[in-house]
Formats: C-alpha cells, sequence, structure tokens
C-alpha cells in the first residue's frame, strides 16, 4: 500500500519536494506531470506510470518492477541501477537516458525510443526491444542474452563487450554499429544489416545470419564457425584472422573481401577465391595454395609457375619476370605491386589494384578474365582466349590496352 | 551502370534511331542519340545510348557513352559505361571507363574483338606502385 496518494505525490513535485525512499507501490500515476522529480530509491513497484511525463526525472536505484510505463516519457532521466524487471516501457521515449547498471530483465520496450541512451553495464535479458529505436544508444558490457530485437533500429549502437548471446535480431539495422568484442553466439539475425559495424573479435558461433549484410563490416578476429551465412553479403568485409570453421556459405555474395591485417583493403581476394579463403577456417593469408610477396621485395628476370587454383598475390616489384598461371589460377597485383616488363600467360584470373607494364607484346596471354580496380594501371597486349577473356574496369583505372583475339 | 530509357521518353529531348532504322552519314546533335537501330558514319552529341539491339560503327566525339549494343570505330568521350559487343579495329579513348564483370543473368557483359582502349592518364613507371 502506498504511502502518499496521487494528489500528495503531486503536490509535492510541483512544491519541488523530493520523493526519495518514498514507498508508491501500485499508486495510479498515469499521465501525471513528475519532470524533474526526485523518486530516487522510490519504491514504484506496479506503479502505473502510464504516459507519465518524468523528463529529467531521478529514479536512481529506484524499484520499478512491473511498472506500467506505457507511453511514457523519460527523456534525460536518470535510473542508474534502477530495477525495471518486467516492466512495460512499450512506446515510452528515454532519449540521453541515463540506464547504466539498471536491470531491465523481461521488460517490454516495443517500439521504445533509447536514441543516445546509456545502458553500460545493464542487464536486459529476454528484454523486448522490437522495432525499438535504439540509435546511437549506448549498451557496452550489457547483459542482452535471449534479447529481441527484431527490426529494432540500432545505427552507430555501441555494443561493445555486450552479451548478446541467443539474441534476436532479425532484421535489425545496425549500420555502423560497434560491437566489438560482444557475444553473438547463438544469435538469430537474418536479413539483419551489419553494414560498416565493426564486429572486431566478437563471438558469433552458430548465429543465423542468413541473408544478413555485412558490406565493409569488420570481421577481423571475429569467430563465426558454424554460423549460417547463406545468402549474407560480405562484400569489402575484413576478415582477416576470423574463423568460418563449418559455416554455411552457400549463395555468399561477396565481390571481394579484405584480407588485410590493417583492414586497409591493401590485401583484397577477389569473389571466385573467396570460398577458398574463408572455408579454409584461418586467415586467408595463410590458405594454403596462396603466395604472398610482400612490400620492399624486388624479384627480376625469374620464371614462376603457379598450379591449377592457386592464389598468387603480389605487392612486390616484379621486373623482367615470366609467370604462368594455372587453370583458374587467381593473380592479384595489389596496390603497391609493380610487374615491369613481365609476362602472364595461362588461363588464370588476374587482378589488377597495382600496375603493370609490358615491354613485348602480348605481355598477357590467354587470361579467363582481367579485372583492373578503381586504382589499377595497365600498359599491355592482351590475347584473349579462344572463348574471350572476361574483362572488369572500374571507373577511375588507367588504361593503355591493346586486345586482340586469341591466335588461330 | 545507366539503365536505357525503353520508352524513349524523358525530360528533355533527345533524337532516336529506333530499331529496324538504318543510319548512314554525319549526325551532329545537342540532344542526347540513343541508337536502337544502327549508324554507319561519324556521330557528335553529348551523349550516346547503344541499347542491346542498337550499334554503332564509326568515328564519334561524345561526352558520354552508355552501350549495351555493338559499336566499332573510333570512340572519343568523357566517359565510358561498356557492355554488349566492341568489334575489331575499334579505339576508345576516355577518361573513364567501366565495364563490370558480368551481367545479373550470368552471361559475359562484354565480348571485345581487336580494340584498343586508352583511358585515364597516361600510366607512368614513375611514382607508380603506391598502396591503396
Amino acid at each position: 500500500m502506498a504511502e502518499l496518494t496521487r494528489d500528495e505525490v503531486l503536490k509535492k513535485v510541483r512544491a519541488g519536494e523530493k520523493l526519495a525512499r518514498v514507498d508508491l507501490r501500485g499508486l495510479d500515476l498515469a499521465k501525471s506531470i513528475l519532470k524533474n522529480a526526485d523518486f530516487r530509491r522510490a519504491d514504484l513497484e506496479g506503479a502505473n506510470l502510464e504516459a507519465a511525463d518524468l523528463t529529467g526525472a531521478t529514479l536512481s536505484s529506484a524499484s520499478l518492477v512491473e511498472a506500467y510505463l506505457k507511453g511514457a516519457n523519460l527523456s534525460d532521466a536518470v535510473l542508474e541501477k534502477a530495477d525495471l524487471d518486467g516492466a512495460n516501457l512499450e512506446n515510452a521515449r528515454l532519449i540521453d537516458a541515463n540506464l547504466g547498471r539498471a536491470s531491465l530483465d523481461g521488460a517490454s520496450l516495443t517500439d521504445a525510443v533509447l536514441v543516445g541512451a546509456r545502458l553500460v553495464n545493464a542487464s536486459m535479458e529476454q528484454a523486448d526491444f522490437g522495432g525499438a529505436n535504439l540509435s546511437q544508444a549506448c549498451f557496452s558490457h550489457a547483459e542482452m542474452s535471449e534479447c529481441y530485437l527484431g527490426a529494432a533500429r540500432m545505427h552507430k549502437c555501441d555494443l561493445s563487450n555486450a552479451d548478446l548471446s541467443r539474441a534476436n535480431l532479425e532484421e535489425a539495422d545496425l549500420t555502423e554499429a560497434t560491437i566489438v568484442d560482444a557475444d553473438l553466439t547463438g544469435a538469430q539475425a537474418p536479413r539483419a544489416n551489419f553494414t560498416q559495424a565493426s564486429l572486431l573479435r566478437t563471438e558469433i558461433k552458430g548465429a543465423n545470419l542468413e541473408g544478413a549484410n555485412f558490406t565493409n563490416a569488420d570481421l577481423r578476429h571475429a569467430d563465426l564457425s558454424n554460423a549460417n551465412l547463406q545468402g549474407a553479403t560480405l562484400t569489402g568485409a575484413k576478415v582477416f584472422g576470423a574463423k568460418f570453421d563449418g559455416s554455411s556459405l552457400a549463395g555468399l555474395v561477396a565481390e571481394w573481401i579484405d584480407a588485410s591485417a590493417e583492414g586497409d583493403a591493401s590485401r583484397r581476394i577477389q569473389e571466385s577465391a573467396v570460398l577458398a579463403a574463408l572455408q579454409s577456417g584461418v586467415a586467408p593469408a595463410a590458405v594454403p595454395g596462396r603466395r604472398y610477396f610482400g612490400r620492399g621485395d624486388v624479384m627480376r628476370n625469374a620464371a614462376l609457375e603457379f598450379g591449377e587454383g592457386s592464389v598468387v598475390e603480389i605487392e612486390s616489384r616484379f621486373e623482367n619476370c615470366s609467370i604462368a598461371l594455372g587453370d583458374n589460377s587467381e593473380l592479384i597485383i595489389g596496390g603497391p605491386g609493380v610487374l615491369d616488363g613481365c609476362t602472364i600467360s595461362g588461363a588464370g584470373n588476374i587482378t589488377i589494384h597495382g600496375t603493370f607494364f609490358e615491354s613485348a607484346a602480348p605481355s598477357i596471354v590467354g587470361p579467363r578474365r582481367l579485372v583492373v580496380s578503381d586504382s589499377g594501371a595497365i600498359v599491355a597486349t592482351v590475347q584473349q582466349r579462344p572463348e574471350h577473356t572476361r574483362f572488369a574496369f572500374a571507373s577511375g583505372c588507367r588504361l593503355r590496352l591493346t586486345i586482340v583475339r586469341a591466335a588461330q | 551502370m545507366a539503365e536505357l530509357n525503353p520508352t524513349g521518353a524523358n525530360s528533355g529531348k533527345q533524337t532516336l534511331i529506333e530499331e529496324g532504322t538504318q543510319f548512314r552519314g554525319s549526325l551532329t546533335s545537342s540532344c542526347p542519340v540513343v541508337v536502337r537501330g544502327r549508324i554507319e558514319g561519324d556521330v557528335e552529341t553529348p551523349s550516346l545510348t547503344v541499347s542491346d539491339t542498337g550499334a554503332v560503327h564509326g568515328r564519334v566525339k561524345v561526352g558520354t557513352v552508355v552501350s549495351s549494343g555493338e559499336i566499332a570505330g573510333e570512340f572519343d568521350a568523357t566517359s565510358v559505361q561498356l557492355s554488349g559487343k566492341v568489334n575489331d579495329d575499334t579505339v576508345i579513348r576516355a577518361k573513364t571507363l567501366e565495364i563490370k564483370l558480368s551481367s545479373p543473368d550470368g552471361k559475359m557483359e562484354i565480348v571485345f574483338g581487336n580494340a584498343k582502349l586508352a583511358v585515364g592518364d597516361e600510366p607512368s613507371r614513375q611514382g607508380e606502385g603506391k598502396g591503396r
């Protein structure tokens, strides 16, 4: 039983009196104006605060267990260490509210607005954030296991070190979110959007990521073992050190992935080699059959042969070398790579981010595919294979290219 | 890649060479030119669009070329987006060129005959090979 009536509470709030530690259990305060009220350590368990205006109110360490806060305005409110277990916060506004170390286990926050809210170290196990706007909110170190975040808007959200194991993130928008060192083990995130999100070192084992979008996301050292990535998009994703053991990659979309340790796109793996790199379950730099010639090295007058399916990446300077490529092998001339006076022959796929200069024509004979990226430059005569060579040139590339048909 | 306008209708005027039409001679236009038929000769226009049923053979001076048809001859352009077919004895000089690897249906985006491409600034042995 509450120790004050609704009118007494409103009168004290209007007078600027504190309501700290007061017992208001089960009290009906629906639609009341409680701006900047001080309810710290108050007991509001089961209270009706529907559509109440609690803007700027202090509710630190207050008990709001099972409280009815549907449509309430708690913007700029201080709810540190408040207990909101099982509370109904549907459609509530918590813009820039401070919920550090608060407990929201089993609370309902469907369609609530928490833009810029701080929930550092908060506990939200099995809470329902369906359709909520959590943009730029901070959930660092929060406990969010089995949380429902379906269709939640989480743009630029900070989820670093958060526990999101078995959480449901279906169709959530996590673009540019920070999800570093987090735990998404067993999460359900089909069609979620992780574009440009940082998932560095995050555990995503056994998660359902079907159709999810990881365009330009940072997955370095993340563990995606046994994850379902069917139909997911990984174009431009940074994957150095990421684990994909046992993951399902059917229908994966990836024009290229970034295998550089620094995540600076200096080592790209093109489409045809992506699956092999990911399925190896180790850092792409260590894919079996891969040859890497690093920056600063110079190779002259060498004859190199690479077998069927091999992946060769050159970031060095090669002068007057001849390179023979086996069927379906992949030759990538990285951004710093220069091939000067070299010849390339065979039915391999060639991608040029760096530079290729020929001395004698034809310098490239019979490639299956030739791609020149926006940073690539090539001066060459390309003799096509009988079935025609596939060409792709990105806007910004520089070409002095003579293309000739296959020799009869 | 810019899409062709199948109806030929857009906000501005354009010169349309419709499918089944063959044009021989010199064509100079201040409007965009859309070719669904065939042109043999010289073309000068700010914008040339060649549909997959279209063909342009000749000398072309143009700002922008978007072609999914057949081209041959000498093309001087600011920007070029190509798919379709480039016939023998074709020279393309442009500031930018874009060719995608494959069309959505998985077919080869472009087939080259004997052709020369001069795109962007002349690559130089000096100052090349820097990181991305």
